[in-house]
């Protein structure tokens, strides 16, 4: 459905230009390969999640309608579209004006080097064009043999447990890979491995797929049930393409503040030290302005992500290195003090209760930094663990959330845990926290149980440490 | 066909209820867009969200970024008792909300649901008058200056001629920056039209059903607005009498007691006759009940007045049956027996909210 064209001599002139600008000023990338497409088309590909080729599914028709009629209306507009791959594509919209193009252009070599260079993204698969044409075309033949309803009805319960997987096996799976295991690592020889990894010796990691899951105690359930639970052969690809494009994803959700960041970073300065014209300045403002405006009730990841990468430029440090070797977690962690918490006008708030608003609560800068880095722990998502594959001997699954203040929705957890039920065709528990109680939710496929166990979680502690 | 027109239509398919029955219940926000103050309308996308292990709405606290003092509000935070009666405040759906004039929302909705432009009977001049501020000129009353262009213009000259600090950034624009807005003319045929809205206020006409109403009324309104330049509207209540009201009362009233159909269709007769004669106008008779009329005889009286009075002399007549839990629903089944004929009246049902469009495009899709 991409229509490629070549780009026209004036942007092609203008991408030759900045892609040079970006290389001296040190950024290093795969190959760019932009595309001039239509609104539309870049909202198709966007519901699409930036990849041409995809399954079928409804989902992506219920994002398409979502930006088509917010285009349509004139209330979002897609500026910029780039995508993880070797080659890197990126598109641009023709409706945008030359400055808007130039402000694309060098945003995206911002991510480009960002996604070549940041340590999360070394195990993603980089010819992921491709695999999402592979899997599309899998999922088609299912769909022809085994009937649309079908084959759609089981990739909605897959893909409802696609986050059930382990942000961090796949880069310690490459680790592993790359030196065998002896013994225990000191934490400061890991974090010169690390730094090895990303300064590009290793080979090229050209088929990656997501390594193999490991045993239990896992947060993998999705690798677990692929792996062991009783599927027929289509139903037990399928948990592995939702798989593997989980996988692909994950990065992009625990670096989303740095990543953005760092692309609004790059695409500042190239604009004003080297880009802009005098006749475009305005526009530039304006449009970048647009771009990292913060409201009041949420954190904009351009804007936040773009003030923290000055500040460590103007603490003096290594702003290719931080890029390289942190997630959302450990930068903020590095880079927020109280000096920055104060300039950025960074607050906490909370909901009164005699009024029911949220209210600014505080600027007290260590209490607004746990909370930040409270709220991004594990990408945003729920810690859900399998820790027991045969609890009681019966076989059946026991996960655990690891509670960390946030409390799970429960009527949705409880729906959830019988899709797991019902691929795993026996019951299964799931431990979670609400107000303050340990609650055990029960499903063998067809209803939910949930028990309130204020004292037996402490026993089922016990238990599980003395198995 | 696009692949991804293919997932929008299956994904209509679904929100339609055709498939995927299971996935219904998931269905969040399907209310009709509605008004907000006088132009902005809110545009429900559908969603369906399915289950995940995902955390609660009981977020007690977060970060943000901007000024304010402690105890200040966060913006973006709904107040409290502002929206009363829309409901929508489920997680997960997307509410864009927009400002658009109703000439646009107009169109938007022809072509939501492709009706087509009605040609109005009794051709007339073309007026030029009206229009829309659409135009930028240089010159024109103060108070249509665009704020926004006449500051980007002196911001641009502030820079050109080298008077801008950064550390002091002020931009004071002088005559030449001005931009005003600008009306640009837009001739549309001169004809006039009359909307009769006729409810039943009966006491089988509750809350919900009269929500139904005032969307589609509302709907109607706008849609026949476009169409013509000089539109008014009546409102017309009834129970066992009938009598004229304001909008305000239109749908705030609520009335108890039996129906009698006839009386709202005499007095919509007699205002035909005194007040607005089928030579100089187009009329647009909309009738909402539950469907239940008082006794058969009254029916039989109502079939004849529209047979024999009313429908010669209207564009088209519409009833619209609002279904309740005390409304037989028998009113339509007759009139449908007995003129079903007829190609002025139209008979649409609405089960509910999500009906609304349907009945819409019953109403309205003749283009006459």
């Amino acid at each position: 459905m991409v229509r490629t064209e070549p780009l026209p001599p004036e942007l092609r002139r203008m991408n030759l230009e900045i892609e040079e600008i970006a290389r001296s000023a040190g950024l290093d990338f795969y190959q760019v390969i932009f595309e001039l497409l239509d609104a539309r088309d870049v909202n198709a590909l966007a519901a699409y999640t930036g990849f041409p080729v995809r399954y079928p599914s409804w989902r992506f028709g219920m994002e398409f309608e979502r930006l088509d009629k917010g285009y349509a209306w004139g209330l979002s507009k897609i500026y910029e579209l780039v995508i993880n791959n070797d080659p890197t594509y990126a598109y641009l919209v023709r409706s945008n004006t030359p400055m808007e193009q130039k402000l694309v252009m060098a945003h995206v070599y911002g991510h480009a080097d960002f996604f070549k260079h940041n340590i999360w993204f070394q195990p993603t698969n980089r010819h992921m064009v491709d695999g999402m044409a592979d899997h599309g075309s899998r999922i088609r033949r299912y769909i022809e043999r085994y009937g649309q309803e079908e084959v759609e009805r089981f990739l909605d319960a897959a893909l409802a447990l696609d986050n059930l997987i382990d942000p961090y096996l796949p880069l310690r799976e490459l680790r592993k890979s790359k030196a065998p295991a002896r013994r225990p690592v000191s934490p400061l020889e890991r974090a010169r491995r690390s730094f090895r990894a990303v300064s590009g010796e290793r080979p090229e990691p050209d088929e990656v797929e997501v390594p193999p899951p490991s045993g239990t105690p896992t947060l993998d359930v999705l690798g677990f049930l692929a792996k062991h639970a009783d599927l027929s052969d289509w139903q037990r690809d399928i948990l592995e393409v939702v798989r593997s494009e989980a996988y692909y994803f994950v990065p992009q959700r625990m670096t989303k503040i740095m990543n953005e960041g760092w692309a609004s970073f790059w695409h500042s300065r190239i604009m004003t030290r080297s880009l802009v014209d005098a006749s475009e300045i305005v526009d530039f403002a304006d449009c970048h302005s647009g771009a990292t405006a913060s409201q009041p009730g949420q954190l904009n990841p351009y804007k936040l992500g773009i003030d923290l990468f000055r500040y460590a430029e103007e603490k003096g440090m290594d702003l290719f290195r931080l890029r390289a070797t942190h997630n959302d977690v450990s930068f903020i962690d590095t880079v927020v003090d109280e000096e920055f918490a104060h300039r950025s006008n960074l607050f906490l708030y909370n909901r009164n209760p005699r009024t029911g608003r949220m209210e600014v609560a505080d600027r007290d800068w260590q209490a607004i930094k746990s909370e930040l880095l409270a709220s991004m722990a594990g990408g945003g998502a729920p810690q859900i663990e399998l820790v027991d594959r045969d609890y009681e001997g019966r076989e059946e699954l026991l996960l655990v959330h690891r509670f960390d203040g946030r409390e799970l929705q429960l009527d949705q957890a409880g729906e959830t845990l019988k899709q797991v039920a019902q691929l795993w065709k026996r019951p299964c528990h799931l431990e979670t926290q609400a107000d303050g109680q340990t609650v055990r939710l029960t499903s063998d496929g067809v209803e939910v149980k949930s028990v309130e166990t204020l004292e037996g979680a402490e026993e089922a502690a016990e238990d599980r440490q003395a198995s | 066909m696009h692949r991804i027109e293919r997932d929008r239509a299956r994904f209509r398919e679904i929100v339609r209820g055709r498939l995927r029955k299971d996935l219904r219940k998931y269905l969040s926000s399907t209310e009709l867009l509605g008004r907000r103050g006088d132009k902005s309308v809110s545009i429900p996308i559908p969603q369906i969200e399915l289950p995940r292990f995902r955390f609660g709405d009981n977020s007690k606290q977060g970060v943000g970024q901007g000024p304010g003092e402690e105890g200040d509000p966060v913006d973006g935070e709904p107040q409290e008792g502002e929206g009363a009666g829309s409901a929508g405040d489920q997680a997960g759906s997307h509410i864009l909300e927009v400002d658009v004039d109703l000439a646009e929302l107009a169109e938007m909705l022809g072509d939501e649901l492709e009706l087509p432009n009605i040609e109005p009977r009794g051709d007339r001049l073309l007026s030029a008058e009206g229009g829309r501020y659409t135009g930028i000129r240089t010159t024109g009353p103060k108070s249509l200056r665009h704020f926004r262009r006449t500051y980007d213009r002196a911001l641009r000259r502030t820079i050109a001629s080298g008077d801008w600090d950064p550390f002091d950034p002020k931009v004071i624009p002088i005559h030449d920056d001005e931009r005003i807005r600008h009306q640009k003319p837009a001739p549309k045929p001169e004809s006039s039209a009359v909307i009769f809205h006729v409810m039943d206020v009966s006491g089988s006409m509750g809350r919900e059903q009269k929500d139904v109403v005032r969307i589609k009324a509302f709907w109607i309104d706008t849609w026949l607005r476009s169409q013509y330049t000089n539109l008014e509207v009546v409102y017309i209540v009834h129970d066992a009498v009938a009598r004229v009201v304001d909008q305000e009362t239109f749908f705030h009233l609520r009335e108890s007691g039996g129906t009698k159909i006839s009386s709202a269709y005499e007095l919509l007769l007699e205002q035909i006759l005194e007040k607005y004669r089928p030579e100089e106008w187009n009329i647009y008779p909309f009738h909402y009940s539950d469907g239940d009329n008082w006794s058969a005889r009254d029916t039989e009286r109502c079939v004849g007045l529209l047979r024999d009075e009313l429908l010669p002399r209207v564009n088209q007549f519409c009833y619209g049956q609002v279904k309740s839990a005390y409304g037989s629903g028998q009113f339509m089944k007759d009139l449908d027996g007995a003129l079903g004929q007829e190609e002025r009246l139209v008979t649409a049902s609405v089960e509910d909210r999500e009906g609304v469009p349907g009945a819409i495009k019953a109403f309205l899709g003749r283009g006459v």
